[in-house]
């Protein structure tokens, strides 16, 4: 599903963000990419969804070169990667409901598809009684939720998430992970950076850990802290 | 991909509605620029009309001999008729002309008792098609017989014409300038509206819209603030018109120069109809162009 060779990333002033990164990852694998801050998640992340292009080397997804595709097929390639990450990124002028519809009306899905949609994903991910409260009117967890739903509702292939629980306390993370596994589980392939060990140790993922660009470990049934 | 009209109209108005004053500076600075382009036209406008008046009004006078020949003058008569140069020409008979002596001379009895009717010369008042023409048709009868002589007001003609270049050139460089102070205004007030919606934008293009699709509810959204500024400038403009028209026409009689400075109805509305266009484009392009700056990947 997602396959890297080779990549690296530099940003101005020889800030190294990845070097000579190689990896696949397979459909429906649940992967967790570790380490500490500034060590190239977010790159990765940034590179998957074509918002950054790497110096060197190749990226597919979905079974397409990435660095080949034309800039107006940008769009199709975000269609089918779902994204969420720590700070939400919701509109705060629309409600739970708008938020989630929005994301299918600027894709230019029929109003019938749009009214089916929302509300059964809204059921999904448990806000169906908040969908007409506005983002300043919910908890962190219940706007990752909306930004969950919001990254799922066009069922994408793969669903990205940058440091979801990074906000968010014990008890609320654990909710999370809970239906990012639950959307594992439709068949969706899930990429998660985190910092939060207790989470990685207890879903016993396949883990990723990279430091300063370099990938230095890749283990199934990882935890957050082994070092080989 | 089909686009939801609904949901494009239903953006757009729910973005001016949250923009409101985002949308009224980006109107208003539309209107003012276009009012002051608007302006500058119409004045260019009635300055055209004018000039073309001055110029028309400009003759040349052929003054014969007291004592010319009835042939000879009868010659001088079918000459001009068959010149494509002369717009028009009227003689001017001795009782004719020295009732204009006197006229002229009224407040100088000396002067104006000095001569009698036999002593003043009959004339022909040629006017010219073109202004710059005058001296041409003057030339070929300064040595026709019967002629006394030529006069001509060549400095005055000279000057008119280059002061009235002048002043078109000038006008059309402020309109010109004017215009593109005001696109100026128009793209940036629209780039500090799209840059206070940044997020929206951003979220867009996260969950995969096409650009065109960012792009349109601005680009209309940058049309209709562009038209309604036009459509203010145009009533502006045209009430402005309507006062100055007034105050021309109630004043003195006499001030000939300020009568000939006519702007009509149908210049108003051309320039308002370019207005409005010029509205139009300014605020889709601009629009577009910089909502364009966000797209970038």
């Amino acid at each position: 599903m997602i396959r890297l060779r080779n990549v690296s990333k530099t940003y101005k002033g020889n800030v190294v963000a990845l070097r000579d990164m190689s990896i696949d990852i397979a459909k429906q694998e649940f992967v967790f990419i570790v380490g500490p801050t500034g060590s190239g998640k977010s790159t990765l992340i940034r590179l998957l969804i074509k918002e950054e292009k790497p110096d060197s080397g190749r990226i597919w997804v979905a079974g397409k070169d990435i660095g080949q595709l034309s800039s107006w097929k940008v769009p199709l390639l975000r269609r089918n990667i779902g994204c969420v990450f720590q700070d939400f990124k919701l509109l705060p002028t629309k409600t739970a409901y708008e938020n989630v519809a929005f994301a299918l009306e600027v894709i230019g899905r029929p109003a019938h598809v749009i009214r089916q949609q929302v509300p059964q994903v809204l059921d999904l991910v448990g806000l169906t009684k908040k969908r007409d409260h506005f983002p300043n009117e919910m908890s962190g967890g219940e706007q990752q939720r909306v930004s969950i739903a919001r990254a799922f509702v066009n069922r994408p292939l793969i669903l990205l998430a940058d440091e979801p629980t990074g906000n968010l306390d014990p008890s609320t993370s654990v909710g999370i992970m809970r239906l990012l596994d639950r959307i594992n589980r439709t068949g969706t392939t899930v990429v998660m950076s985190t910092h939060d060990s207790s989470i990685v140790d207890t879903m016993r993922r396949r883990v990723v850990e990279l430091d300063r660009g370099v990938l230095v470990r890749d283990q199934a049934r990882g935890v957050y802290g082994a070092f080989t | 991909m089909a686009v939801n009209l609904e949901y494009v109209f239903r953006e757009t108005v729910s973005n001016l509605k949250r923009n409101v004053s985002m949308a009224s500076a980006a109107l208003l600075t539309v209107a003012v620029s276009l009012t002051l382009v608007g302006g500058a036209l119409l004045v260019k406008r009635g300055v055209d009309r004018a000039t073309v008046q001055w110029k028309g009004n400009v003759e040349l006078s052929i003054f014969m001999k007291p004592d010319a020949a009835a042939p000879e003058s009868d010659a001088i008569d079918r000459q001009l008729k068959s010149m494509p140069e002369v717009k028009n020409y009227r003689y001017v008979s001795k009782p004719e002309a020295f009732e204009e002596f006197k006229k002229i001379f009224a407040n100088e009895p000396d002067v104006r008792d000095s001569l009698t009717v036999d002593q003043i010369p009959p004339s022909y008042r040629v006017v010219p098609r073109e202004a710059e023409q005058t001296k041409i048709v003057g030339q070929r009868f300064e040595d026709t017989a019967g002629v006394f002589r030529v006069s001509y007001a060549k400095e005055e003609v000279d000057a008119l014409v280059s002061v009235t270049n002048f002043l078109q050139i000038m006008l059309w460089g402020i309109a010109i300038v004017l215009l593109s102070a005001a696109s100026l205004l128009i793209l940036n007030t629209i780039r500090m509206a799209i840059f206070a919606r940044r997020r929206e934008v951003a979220v867009m293009k996260l969950v995969g819209a096409t650009n065109w699709f960012i792009r349109v509810p601005f680009m209309l959204e940058g049309l209709l603030q562009g038209l309604a500024g036009a459509a203010l400038a145009f009533g502006v403009v045209w009430i402005g018109r309507d006062l100055i028209q007034d105050r021309i026409s109630s004043a003195r009689n006499d001030i000939q120069l300020f009568k000939q400075f006519l702007v009509t109805g149908a210049d108003v509305t051309g320039t308002g109809i370019l207005l409005l266009v010029v509205g139009v484009v300014v605020g889709t392009v601009g629009s577009a162009l910089a909502v364009s700056r966000f797209l970038d990947v």
